[in-house]
């Protein structure tokens, strides 16, 4: 009797071990069977894209390319690219994804380049080449950062409009803090350290990029160091600002949710941001009306920061790689999308021939006016920090910088050290 | 009993029979059948889930393993001489260690102060217990989105101190000089339920007969506490030294959403901290791996250095 049970032990035992070794052999999921692949697909969830949001326009792209079924993944927090690194680390990585940027994935061979005819419907189809391929649709512009201000602020410290040069910048700051009014809010607590570093992405475009719009590629490429006169004097503007008492330290530990509820608290006059802000800030009025203007250069020359980028990316492994593009091309390019878009997240939408909904707010309207007149008079330059592509920083560094900015604000660092540290960082993470 | 089967054996040695017979040979496969059968799954899935994870780590930490980078060569012990020299890796060390210390010790001895506080018969103190474990059950990530709304300059804290007067109050998490002690006591409050559970155990664990031969003998409180009671809670010690020193060196919940390594450069960013950011932020999955190891063979040597020391002064009735 013992025996039998023993037997009957062994036997279920190597059945499940055998059962095991069968489920693990199987593909993980993305099964080619008759004339459907099942695709997966990483997406992120925000406030301002919902679950909803994604479900509505997976199935309008899925309506227009059949033969796929997507499976949606969703990451676990608002920066996908993260996720999309511990997935590729064990293997996972999804067939396509939404907003990651292709630095490091394209290097490693994991993801799919598009073609010129591909790309046709783009405006800037050739934006962020990586060894002189395209990894990621460049699906919209966003100007990374406007400044958005409080007009009853302004006028209550006597300011008659936005400062055209720096030094204005400078003395409307000081006539605010004068009248009591923090002129600057600015973020970066918790996990949202990256919140704080607008300021110096706008001084950096205003300063740097403006004299030299190749200024990064050339650091990249060994010619010029962070702690050139040309880089230092953006940081330097920075320095001064926070030592003025013109940035308010207690931002340095307040959420990017709470900054903005700062700036809607009127805790400060001056609200450097991306342009996504412009949705929030029509949807959500606040009681005060808002402007908008790009940060001062010296001379008074416009100078735009932007990045335009985007949309989803395409794993080279997928197990259908032309069905997963004509499905990630047929997700761009719905309108539909494209105006849920533009109304939730303030997109310049980058496809030709697209016109927004006729409903935008002012403080879009005001936004995308400001960008169309630095691409007339040709003044647009790189966001720092938030290139993609060749000469772009390495992996990890906009982070160390996000944390050097901190230290600058609260005065732990001065210019010199902060791009100094820099200059250590970029040769460690490039080691 | 130890004794008497040592002497069978010996007797059985002596009177010259063989080692094994036919019979004891079946047992002992019988035994070995049954231990593969029932112990073979589970340690199979350890084997799998633990401990190939740390082989093919410790394997990784010997290559510049990065996906932006290829190809992945061997760098021997590149990497850990790299640790060596990286402020980045030594000052979030030294995080660590500042962490561990501080939620080891004030968890100890908050936890045994509540737990003798609480130590006695009746509703109320049942019901302090469970206030006092909630915490523990919470995520950590929940406690700490709740203490940054407290700890933030503009949070609750600060409110109530400048409503009482204070003009310029501490920044609790912008601050580089506080936040990681911060970080440390939020830590601590949230292991210190676990901590007055074990101690509560070990206190129900100590013979009133002792206490009461003790007070006959003219013991007092307090001396009663620290011959009597201290002594036979050395059990209880070992195991939440242990696990908060564990606790310490494993933390990374809290300093992601509370600081996020900062404020500034690295000023609460511990070793598992580290491994991240390097891992999945910098690509560098080998040195990620390195720190991996590295941190593995700290606890492990931590734990078990502590396990000796501790288990030294334990008392067996």
């Amino acid at each position: 009797m013992r025996k039998r049970a023993l037997l009957s032990a062994v036997a279920l035992s190597t059945a499940l071990a055998l059962s095991g070794c069968a489920a693990g052999a199987s593909d993980g999921g993305s099964a080619k069977g008759g004339s459907t692949v099942t695709l997966t697909f990483l997406t992120f969830e925000t406030p301002n894209l919902t679950a909803k949001y994604w479900d509505d326009a997976i199935a309008r792209a899925s309506a227009k390319v059949p033969g796929v079924t997507i499976k949606k993944l969703v990451a676990p927090s608002a920066d996908p690219g993260a996720y999309a690194k511990q997935l590729a680390a064990s293997g996972q990585l999804p067939d396509i994804m939404a907003s990651v940027s292709p630095n490091g994935f394209a290097q490693a061979g994991q993801l799919a380049s598009w073609t010129d005819a591909e790309l046709t419907d783009f405006v800037s189809p050739h934006s962020n080449p990586i060894n002189g391929k395209i990894y990621q649709l460049p699906y919209n512009t966003q100007p990374i950062p406007l400044v958005y201000y409080n007009k009853a602020d302004f006028a209550q410290a006597g300011i008659t409009g936005p400062p055209k040069t720096y030094a204005e910048l400078l003395d409307d700051s000081s006539k605010l803090k004068a009248d009591g009014i923090t002129p600057f809010v600015v973020g970066g607590g918790g996990k949202d350290t990256w919140a704080d570093m607008y300021p110096l992405i706008a001084a950096v475009g205003a300063d740097t990029y403006k004299a030299d719009p190749n200024w990064l590629a050339e650091k990249a490429a060994g010619k010029a160091k962070f702690t050139d006169p040309a880089f230092t004097k953006a940081v330097a503007k920075i320095s001064d600002l926070a030592k003025k008492g013109y940035i308010d330290t207690a931002g340095l530990s307040r959420s990017y949710a709470d900054t903005e509820q700062a700036f809607r608290d009127n805790k400060g006059a001056m609200y450097p941001m991306g342009s996504w802000f412009a949705a929030s800030a029509d949807a959500r009025k606040p009681s005060f009306d808002i402007g908008v203007f790009p940060w001062p250069t010296d001379d008074g020359s416009l100078a735009v920061p932007a990045y335009t980028g985007g949309g989803p990316v395409v794993s080279s492994k997928a197990p259908d790689v032309d069905l997963a593009k004509k499905w990630a091309l047929a997700f761009t390019l719905d309108k539909t999308s494209s105006d849920v878009s533009v109304k939730t997240d303030a997109s310049i939408i980058a496809i030709k021939g697209y016109t927004p909904p006729t409903e935008v707010g002012p403080v879009y309207a005001q936004t995308v006016d400001l960008y169309q007149q630095a691409v007339k008079q040709n003044a647009i330059v790189n966001s720092f920090s938030v290139e993609t592509g060749d000469g772009s920083m390495p992996a990890g560094l906009a982070g160390k910088t996000a944390s050097g900015v901190a230290d600058l604000i609260s005065g732990k660092t001065n210019a010199d050290h902060f791009s100094a540290f820099l200059d250590n960082e970029w040769a460690k993470a490039t080691q | 009993m130890a004794a008497t089967l040592t002497q069978r054996a010996g007797e059985g040695f002596r009177a010259g029979r063989p080692a094994t017979t036919p019979r004891n040979g079946r047992r002992r496969l019988t035994k070995a059948l049954h231990f593969l059968t029932f112990g073979a799954p589970g340690l199979l899935i350890y084997l799998a889930l633990v401990m190939l994870p740390i082989v093919m780590t410790v394997r990784t930490s010997f290559t510049n393993r990065n996906p932006a980078n290829p190809p992945t060569t061997w760098v021997g012990l590149h990497n850990y001489t790299r640790l060596l020299h990286d402020s980045d890796f030594t000052g979030a060390l030294w995080n660590t260690v500042i962490v561990s210390v501080i939620v080891t010790v004030a968890a100890n001895a908050l936890g045994l102060a509540i737990a003798l506080l609480l130590d006695r018969p009746g509703r109320l103190y049942n019901l302090l217990r469970s206030v006092f474990f909630t915490p523990v059950v919470l995520s950590s990530v929940v406690v700490s989105v709740i203490w940054q709304a407290i700890l933030a300059d503009d949070g609750l804290l600060d409110t109530v101190l400048r409503n009482l007067g204070v003009a310029d109050p501490p920044g609790w998490l912008s601050d580089p000089d506080i936040a990681l002690y911060s970080v440390a006591s939020i830590i601590t409050w949230q292991t210190l339920g676990f901590c007055v559970v074990v101690y509560l155990a070990g206190l129900a664990g100590v013979p009133t007969e002792l206490l009461e031969a003790a007070e006959i003998d003219g013991a007092g409180r307090l001396a009663r506490f620290r011959h009597v009671t201290w002594p036979m809670l050395a059990p209880a010690v070992t195991i939440n030294t242990i696990m908060l020193l564990i606790s310490g060196f494993k933390a990374f919940d809290q300093i992601q959403v509370l600081t996020n390594g900062g404020p500034g450069n690295g000023t609460t960013s511990t070793i598992a901290f580290q491994v991240v950011q390097t891992t999945f932020t910098g690509n560098h999955i080998g040195y990620g791996a390195a720190m991996a190891t590295a941190m593995l063979v700290i606890i492990a040597a931590l734990a078990v250095l502590a396990l000796r020391i501790l288990q030294r002064r334990e008392v067996t009735l």
